[in-house]
């Protein structure tokens, strides 16, 4: 536990040594902006719609919802920068010679690893929670779908890096794993658009394959087990097949 | 402290490090030397853990490196050809994370790193960033890595690599200090090294251990007769018939050595010690006797002989802890990577 802690706290001091962890930090919160002004624009136009029809305009419903799930796809995108270095860069320079020559395992060298993208990632969110703050501020949407939708971010983060890991350790070339974890990312996003196509097994199968798809109930403020349950053997699967894969390269040399 | 028994590693067809047995006895300083390529790198990968053994065991503090690594690595210092620093981090965050993962106590962690920075010489660099440091630096910070958890063990892979002549110095210094409390393997190609550090030698070549013994015992064993060199102003005279016809001699050449006049290379039985009739017959002659001096075998020649010359089919030296190497070129595997 406490080699654990070590190597989170040394990857997230690595993150913000470099101006990396501030220029993703950055760019995240000014997409995330973008998204913000554009959702909150449109939605001040359409509840002045709703409200001469009678209707009440809902925040959550009708603005964070969507919010969140464009804010899933910023992730999906800026993800790979965080997880590419985390084994290829040990690799290239040697420092895994010194990690896996100490008395601490592979499960606590990679889930230090995981914990320290994760700080990272939680930093991240943790900005965008500012504009958030505004909604509160100015209007009075309710808190409990909000924390459900930072919930199922984080979880859904969880397995980017979970597959990031697991892409970084393959190789010992930065870019050849960013551009290969982006590419695994792209095709768990687009895998329901094929399934739309498929007979209703095949969009059934594909559907829960998908990662945003799971993410569609957080994002309106529904836990459901069943997203827990798929995004927690999601990434507990990509951090088994991460320890077998560093493993693997051990024996080969 | 270390036994290595019939140690085998294979990377697919290559065979890297071929049935390599040796013991290294409790604060004992062990030289590894080999050319680039020996399995130098590879042999001391897997004593730490790195990676494991085709075959054989390995046996660090009386535990098996490959059946409980984690305690067997508690006990073993190591600092890798390429010394592993992150870049991004200070001297001191480094040593301190090291110190973190190698399981010091969290109330000794801050002495340990205050003191092996001073003993590696590398506090007054302490809140310098890893990337900006000199080779030197950046070798000592390695060994400050390696000594961090007081280890029983140290593996040092090329510790000198690197360094200038003072460093070098120092670095010996300081390694030949740790022997007795710690047991030490060095690797090196530098035989000079060897000789000013090490109590004893393994000598291997394309993965094999050619030779194991003291410097001493190596360059004394593989000495079959004994040379002299004389420098000699016989202002024009014919010097050879003359020194050849002494008694004793077996042979003598003109030395080769290059802005030398008059020197020779004279061979002698082993156990006879010609310097006084050299002495005598040159200075009876009216001539001048410049210099005279035995010539040593390094430890370069017996090197050279044992990892170069030896074949199989071939009757090998007397010395009969000198086995045979092997024949077929091994593609250089030391630094595959």
């Amino acid at each position: 536990m406490n080699n654990t802690l070590a190597i989170a706290r040394k990857e997230l001091r690595s993150y913000f040594a470099s101006p990396m962890g501030f220029v993703i930090t950055g760019l995240f919160a000014l997409l995330f902006g973008w998204f913000f002004y554009a959702y909150l624009s449109y939605f001040v136009r359409s509840s002045e719609q709703m409200m001469m029809g009678g209707g009440t305009p809902n925040v959550n419903q009708h603005m964070i919802a969507g919010l969140l799930q464009n804010a899933a796809v910023i992730i999906l995108f800026v993800m790979p920068m965080i997880t590419m270095r985390t084994y290829s860069e040990e690799k290239r320079s040697g420092t895994i010679e010194l990690l896996l020559t100490s008395p601490v395992s592979d499960v606590e060298i990679i889930l230090g690893k995981f914990f320290g993208a994760m700080g990272l990632y939680a930093a991240m969110l943790g900005v965008t929670l500012l504009y958030v703050a505004i909604l509160f501020f100015l209007g009075n949407p309710e808190w409990k779908p909000v924390a459900a939708g930072y919930l199922g971010l984080l979880l859904m983060g969880g397995c980017f890096i979970s597959v990031g890991l697991l892409v970084s350790s393959l190789t010992k070339n930065q870019i050849v794993a960013g551009i290969s974890t982006f590419a695994v990312f792209l095709f768990l996003w687009v895998i329901n658009w094929i399934g739309e196509s498929a007979g209703p097994t095949g969009r059934q199968i594909v559907s829960y394959i998908s990662i945003t798809e799971h993410f569609d109930d957080f994002a309106r403020g529904v836990i459901d087990t069943k997203h827990l349950v798929y995004y927690l053997s999601f990434i507990t699967f990509g951090l088994f097949l991460t320890a077998k894969s560093v493993d693997s390269e051990r024996w080969r040399g | 402290m270390i036994e290595v028994q019939h140690l085998t590693k294979r990377y697919g067809r290559v065979t890297a490090v071929d049935d390599v047995s040796f013991r290294v006895e409790r604060g004992e300083i062990l030289g590894f030397l080999g050319p680039n390529g020996a399995g130098k790198t590879t042999t001391m990968r897997i004593l730490t853990g790195y990676m494991p053994a085709s075959d054989g065991r390995a046996m660090v503090a009386g535990l098996d490196i490959f059946d409980k690594p984690i305690e067997a690595k508690r006990r073993i210092g190591y600092l890798p050809e390429a010394p592993p620093l992150y870049p991004d981090m200070t001297v001191r965050e480094y040593v301190d994370f090291v110190a973190r993962i190698k399981g010091v106590p969290s109330k000794e962690r801050k002495d340990r790193v205050d003191t092996v920075m001073k003993r590696t010489h590398v506090a007054d660099m302490a809140d310098r960033h890893c990337a900006k440091l000199s080779k030197g630096y950046k070798q000592r910070v390695g060994l400050a890595q390696a000594l961090i958890h007081n280890p029983d063990v140290l593996i040092l892979d090329e510790p000198t690599a690197g360094l200038d002549p003072k460093q070098i110095i120092e670095t010996r210094d300081l390694i030949r200090s740790l022997a007795g409390d710690h047991t030490i393997i060095l690797s090196t190609h530098i035989l000079p090294e060897v000789s000013q550090t090490c109590q004893r030698v393994v000598i291997i070549n394309q993965g094999r251990v050619v030779a194991v013994d003291t410097p001493e015992n190596l360059i004394a064993r593989l000495k079959g007769a004994e040379t002299m060199f004389v420098q000699v102003d016989a202002g024009g005279a014919d010097v050879l018939p003359v020194l050849g016809a002494i008694p004793g001699v077996l042979g003598i050449v003109a030395s080769d050595q290059r802005g030398v006049v008059g020197g020779f290379e004279v061979e002698s039985e082993r156990g006879t010690d010609i310097r006084r009739q050299l002495a005598r017959t040159i200075v009876d002659r009216g001539w001048g006797l410049l210099e005279l001096r035995p010539m040593r075998m390094s430890l370069e020649e017996v090197f050279l002989q044992v990892t170069t010359e030896e074949r199989p089919d071939e009757p090998t030296n007397p010395a009969e802890t000198i086995t045979p190497a092997m024949v077929e070129p091994v593609p250089g595997v030391d630094s595959h990577e």
